[in-house]
């Protein structure tokens, strides 16, 4: 209980300096933020926006008005001549997008990697587990822009078979909204099979030699059914937080493959508010990026406990 | 009949691109008569011809119905609150879908009245009277009458209560009064006679009419689109897609009666990467794109309309001009042997061959070849890297300072490229150039705006008539971003303004062409070609043109009418 | 990519490994037992000499047999050949510039800005790691909750935030911008680098021979640099060259998205190389991206190679995070 609530201080202390850093991001612009912002119009508009950002107040009350808002979905505004749009309605359907993206690449990457993990875990040194291995090692050393613009050249436009780019919504067309994210997925999923897979392995290796897969072996067990109910269970655990810290690659990793397949999720925002200067927009979705991630791993956390009390205790 | 004539200029602006293969498919068919708004009109058909072998295939009675994605090179985040707005040409692309003008040009280049049943000056231009038809309405219902229109043009001119236009208060700040003479007369009285108003009307399409709805809607003016256009608004996901649909009351029929447009929807996706546009096109997600990237233009589409895998209309008739803006408030180019020294140390033809794929040709001056005021040889400082030497060394003498300076543009991957070979130029001039990406286009015009740059990578003046242009140079004018501040200019601006039609005001646009090239104020680069690419089965891509006119305008820098667009089998 | 991001080079213990870690045995606590006595092999020795030809390349590109940057070549111009000719093993930019230099020349932008960047998350991260793993308690506290901190942004968002935000000058000159981006990911990387030393401070902290020289009064900035540093050393240099192979690829990513260094055609980057060849791909010049690509390929695989052989030879433990 203790050691809950301690947590839950944790993490209340991390988002509250995560959101101070971002929220103070438009501070550190170089000159007069106002002037940075709105580059046009006239002065009544850069008061009107020092009022709204509080940029003539101090610090501590700057950033309570401004967290009063995020939480309350007040993203800020985009500015442009004449036309203020608020953010948050860019991110309503942006960000579904990017969400499915990075669901669709972690499920495509585990159902890979688990099985390609067990597998040489088994016959860890056979040639199928060195070929598994060096393969997944090289794989580590392809950026997965590499990857997104090869297979939308090669197999968008050459051979024709997938979508090169473009987004269609789930609501819209399901068959064509799956083809339109494969390339995506696999672009992104790449890297991950790779860690997954080495990870599974080792930590697979590791429990074969364990006490009870040599009992359970010792009771008659089938082989098989060792493999896949004793002994991948603790290494999913395992798995299971990487995945969770793993959101981090995937979220940077979203970013530039949305870019290259023209994907209009929380990437192509963020591209296009730093290539408008629209620095509000850019610190409210980096401070929305961040908050979804601890989430994520908080949550990660939570489920890891929840399958495996043993770890509480060991860990705590 | 004047479409024979206007066939045969069309096919000669478009051989200028195309090569001469695609100008003799052309030639065999310039004998189509018939009116502006036919489906068989000579300029449209001469198009098709122009890229597609089986000229056949682009006759026969237009499908009603289908759906049509258009590919454009950007969104219009700034929204379509058009006295607002700041269109680019795939805003104007919308903009012409979704709104009407009330003038429009026809294929030779000529302004006619569009949505307005007429435009006519007084006799010495102070005075201009624009009559609209009755039984047009907007999307939303309410009628077009003079009231609305008068609001419009109050509402551009930043006469309007609510309604706060940045760039069009300039544009058009000689209207002294717009008022409502009876319902369906407006009347528009000059500060000073003014006789290209009516071209104003037009303005590249970007003065599209709004319904009363949308002008009072102080909130959501930028997304509220009503206009009078053949599509309405249904849908508008930013950044992914816009799509319109027929509007049912459209105001116009084609020849034999049927109600236009032809198409159920068209949808407009915005990809800004040209090599994407390409892959969309090519695998079929899109029907048809739009570019002025003259490389891929040369590289790859032309090798598909080649094949027949597309058809493609390319032209830069009308069209741009590409040039080095230089921003003459400051060092280095407050400096003439400064902007000599540019001049002369850029070969262009080079610069068209490596970055152009080869389509377009050097420009000597702002206007496109059949505009008024364009000068073969105007005396633009030509190529030549000894005298840019001998100009950067006598700016280093004067000033004290090595000639060196920072060159802003759009942060695409062609604008890289553009820069970058910019760059080697200069280099072998001894002339120093720090890249300055600036982000996106809009970016790029704020830049400009502040006055925050030495010389931007630009692209302007498209467009059929010279007196357009004035507020890009009127000295003081707020978007005269080069900061251009000629006495003489000015007088030819200000003359070539009030002057009635004729030969005086030809020869005065001429002057103003070579004093440009006398002055340096920019450096001018090439035309811009802009093209539209298409899967073969999409029709009369231009539309028909104004109703009493000789068919569409051929320009493609302005967006293109989407009216009379259909889909065959 | 999975290596952009510390997460998993973190609490990945399979990175520990070579290709051939089959050929030992993890124990259950994760030390590595048979594979100290692992030496080099050839595949190291290529991935040393690569890198080695890669400083070289970085340092004095002036040694290689290639043309100037800005040097063009008329004939690849005129007939749009821009496949390799004698003198040109890799062929042309569709400009008519010498693809080879330009990639030899782009390696010194790259590894600039990655090793600096590197050095400086190293360096920042580090002290504050070394200082939280030494004094644990409070101090510690507040610095994992720092880094903790840092490591709620994914490195590449960070990255690019940091860079739109301090290139926000319209004017800012090459240099600046150079700087910009070094900052940039240098910052970014603090807290994976920081966690890690911190990690392995701990568990070298308590050890007999620091003990023994606290006992001797030894003053604590001694024995922090003195005895644990050099313990740590390892630790910090194997994750330099992930570090270092990571920021190749995030230089990669920000110059696609337009805020990496600027394409100054004088000074290009493996990153910007790629950027500025793709619509050039599209239309069947895929060289320069492919051997851009290439070069970064080549060049993470052998840092991410012998990051694990340190790693594998040192007995450094990463599981302790």
């Amino acid at each position: 209980m203790n050691n809950a609530l301690r947590k839950l201080g944790q993490l209340a202390l991390v988002l509250f300096l995560v959101t101070l850093f971002t929220a103070l991001l438009v501070s550190l612009l170089p000159g007069d933020p106002a002037e940075v912002i709105i580059p046009f119009g006239d002065e009544s508009d850069r008061e009107a926006l020092r009022e709204e950002l509080n940029l003539d107040d101090p610090l501590p009350v700057r950033y309570v008005a401004w967290l009063g808002d995020f939480v309350t979905g007040d993203m800020g505004n985009y500015y442009r001549q004449s036309i203020t749009e608020p953010v948050a309605d860019r991110v309503t359907q942006a960000a579904p997008v990017s969400l499915l993206l990075m669901l669709y690449a972690q499920v495509l990457a585990l159902v890979i990697a688990i099985p390609l993990g067990v597998i040489t875990a088994q016959r860890a040194g056979s040639f199928f587990d060195k070929f598994t291995n060096t393969t997944a090692f090289g794989i580590l050393a392809i950026p997965n822009f590499v990857l997104a613009l090869v297979l939308s050249y090669v197999v968008g436009v050459e051979l024709g078979w997938l979508p090169p780019q473009g987004y269609v919504r789930f609501s819209n067309d399901i068959g064509e909204h799956f083809r339109s994210m494969i390339l995506p997925s696999i672009s992104l999923a790449a890297g991950q099979v790779a860690v997954y897979m080495r990870l599974l392995r080792t930590d697979m290796v590791a429990t074969l030699q364990e006490d009870f897969i040599l009992m359970a072996k010792a009771k008659g067990l089938s082989n098989k059914r060792v493999l896949w109910r004793h002994a991948l269970r603790p290494s999913s655990l395992t798995l299971l937080t990487v995945a969770g810290l793993n959101v981090g690659t995937l979220v940077g990793g979203a970013l530039i493959i949305e870019i290259i397949f023209t994907l209009p999720g929380m990437g192509v925002l963020i591209f296009q508010a730093i290539s408008e200067r629209q620095y509000v927009a850019i610190q409210s979705l980096v401070a929305l990026i961040a908050v979804g991630y601890v989430l994520v791993n908080v949550f990660v956390d939570m489920l890891y406990a929840a399958l495996d009390p043993r770890i509480r205790s060991a860990r705590g | 009949m004047t479409s024979r004539n206007s066939t045969r200029r069309w096919i000669r602006l478009l051989a200028l691109l195309l090569g001469l293969s695609m100008f003799a498919a052309a030639c065999g068919d310039d004998d189509d008569g018939g009116e502006g708004a036919t489906p068989d009109d000579g300029a449209e058909t001469e198009t098709e011809d122009g890229v597609d072998s089986t000229p056949e295939d682009a006759e026969g009675d237009p499908v009603m119905g289908g759906e049509l994605t258009y590919a454009l090179e950007a969104e219009t985040n700034g929204g379509f609150c058009l006295p607002e707005a700041q269109l680019a040409i795939a805003g104007m692309q919308v903009a012409t879908t979704v709104y009407d003008t009330l003038t429009k040009p026809d294929a030779d280049g000529e302004i006619q009245p569009y949505l307005a049943e007429s435009v006519e000056p007084n006799e010495d231009f102070t005075q201009w009277t624009i009559t609209v038809p009755e039984g047009v309405t907007f999307h939303d219902g309410s009628p077009l009458d003079a009231q609305v229109v008068a609001n419009n043009l109050d509402a551009y001119r930043g006469a309007y209560e609510g309604r706060n236009p940045a760039l069009f208060v300039f544009v058009f700040q000689n209207i002294e009064s717009v008022e409502v003479v009876d319902p369906m007369t407006v009347q528009v009285n000059m500060v000073t006679p003014w006789t290209a108003f009516d071209w104003f009307l037009w303005s590249s399409n970007r003065v599209g009419i709004l319904a009363q709805a949308q002008l009072d809607d102080t909130e959501t003016c930028g997304t509220n689109i009503i206009g009078t256009g053949p599509f309405q608004l249904e849908n508008w996901t930013v950044n992914e897609e816009f799509v319109a649909t027929k509007f049912a009351d459209y105001w116009l029929t084609d020849e034999d009666g049927n109600q236009l447009p032809y198409l159920d929807s068209i949808t407009y996706v915005p990809i800004p990467e040209i090599a994407s546009r390409g892959n969309a096109l090519e695998s079929g997600q899109v029907d048809v794109l739009h570019t002025s990237d003259t490389e891929q233009i040369a590289q790859r589409l032309q090798g598909l309309a080649d094949s027949d895998e597309i058809k493609l209309l390319a032209t830069d008739a009308y069209g741009e001009v590409n040039y080095l803006m230089l921003n003459q408030s400051q060092a280095p180019f407050d400096n003439k042997n400064a902007r000599l020294a540019l001049a002369h140390a850029l070969d262009r033809q080079l610069l068209i061959d490596v970055r152009g794929g080869g389509i377009g040709q050097v420009a000597d001056g702002p206007f496109a070849e059949d505009v008024t005021g364009y000068v073969e040889d105007p005396g633009y400082p030509q190529y030549d890297v000894e005298l840019a030497r001998q100009f950067a060394q006598a700016y280093e003498d004067e000033t004290g300072q090595p000639l060196e300076f920072s060159y802003t543009f759009v942060s695409t991957e062609s604008g890289q490229l553009t820069a970058q070979e910019i760059q080697t130029q200069l280099a072998d001039a001894g002339i120093t150039i720090n890249l300055d990406p600036a982000g996106d286009q809009a970016t790029t015009i704020n830049n400009a705006l502040a006055g925050d740059f030495q010389a931007v990578g630009w692209r302007n003046h498209p467009g059929a008539d010279p007196d357009t242009q004035y507020n890009w140079w009127a000295t003081g004018s707020p978007v005269n971003f080069g900061r251009i501040d000629d006495p003489e200019l000015q007088r030819l601006l200000d003359e070539g303004r009030q002057a009635p039609p004729g030969e005086e005001r030809e020869g005065i646009y001429q002057d103003l062409t070579r004093r440009f090239a006398e002055e340096v104020h920019n450096v001018w680069t090439s035309t811009t070609v802009w093209a539209i690419a298409a899967e073969p089965n999409v029709q009369n891509l231009l539309g028909y043109g104004p109703q009493g006119g000789s068919g569409a305008f051929p320009g493609l820098g302005t967006g293109h009418d989407v009216t009379g667009i259909w889909i065959s089998e | 990519m999975p290596e952009v991001e510390p997460t998993s080079v973190k609490i990945d213990p399979a990175a520990g490994e070579g290709p051939d870690a089959a050929l030992r045995h993890d124990d259950p606590d994760g030390t590595v037992t048979l594979s100290k006595t692992k030496r080099l092999g050839p595949i190291g020795w290529l991935a040393i000499i690569w890198l080695g030809l890669v400083a070289l390349m970085a340092f004095v590109p002036q040694l290689f047999p290639v043309p100037g940057l800005t040097e063009r070549f008329p004939d690849a111009l005129r007939d749009r050949d821009f496949g390799p000719t004698a003198g040109h093993p890799l062929g042309f930019d569709t400009s008519g510039r010498d693809l080879l230099s330009k990639l030899v020349y782009g390696t010194r932008a790259s590894m600039i800005v990655s090793v600096l960047a590197v050095t400086f998350g190293l360096i920042v991260g580090g002290t504050f790691g070394l200082i939280a793993g030494y004094f644990r308690g409070k101090i510690d506290t507040v610095i994992t909750n720092a880094f903790n901190v840092g490591l709620a942004i994914p490195q590449l968002v960070l990255a690019i935030t940091l860079a739109a935000v301090f290139a926000s000058d319209a004017n800012a000159g090459y240099g600046q911008r150079v700087l910009v981006v070094t900052f940039a990911i240098g910052f970014a990387s603090i807290p994976i680098l920081g966690r890690i030393t911190r990690a392995n401070t701990l568990t070298w902290a308590n050890r007999e021979f620091v003990m023994a020289a606290k006992t001797v009064g030894a003053r604590t900035p001694r024995i922090i640099i003195r005895e644990v540093l050099p313990n740590v050393a390892p630790a910090m240099f194997s994750i330099a060259l992930l570090g270092i192979a990571i920021a190749i690829v995030v230089e990669g990513g920000l110059a696609l998205i337009g805020v990496g260094i600027p394409a100054d055609i004088t000074s290009p980057s493996w990153g910007n190389l790629i950027a500025t060849g793709r619509s050039q791909m599209l239309l069947g010049e895929a060289a320069q991206v492919m051997t851009a690509s290439l070069m970064v390929f080549f060049t993470v695989l052998s840092l991410n190679y012998l990051g694990d052989v340190v790693r594998a030879r040192f007995d450094v433990r990463d599981s302790a995070l």
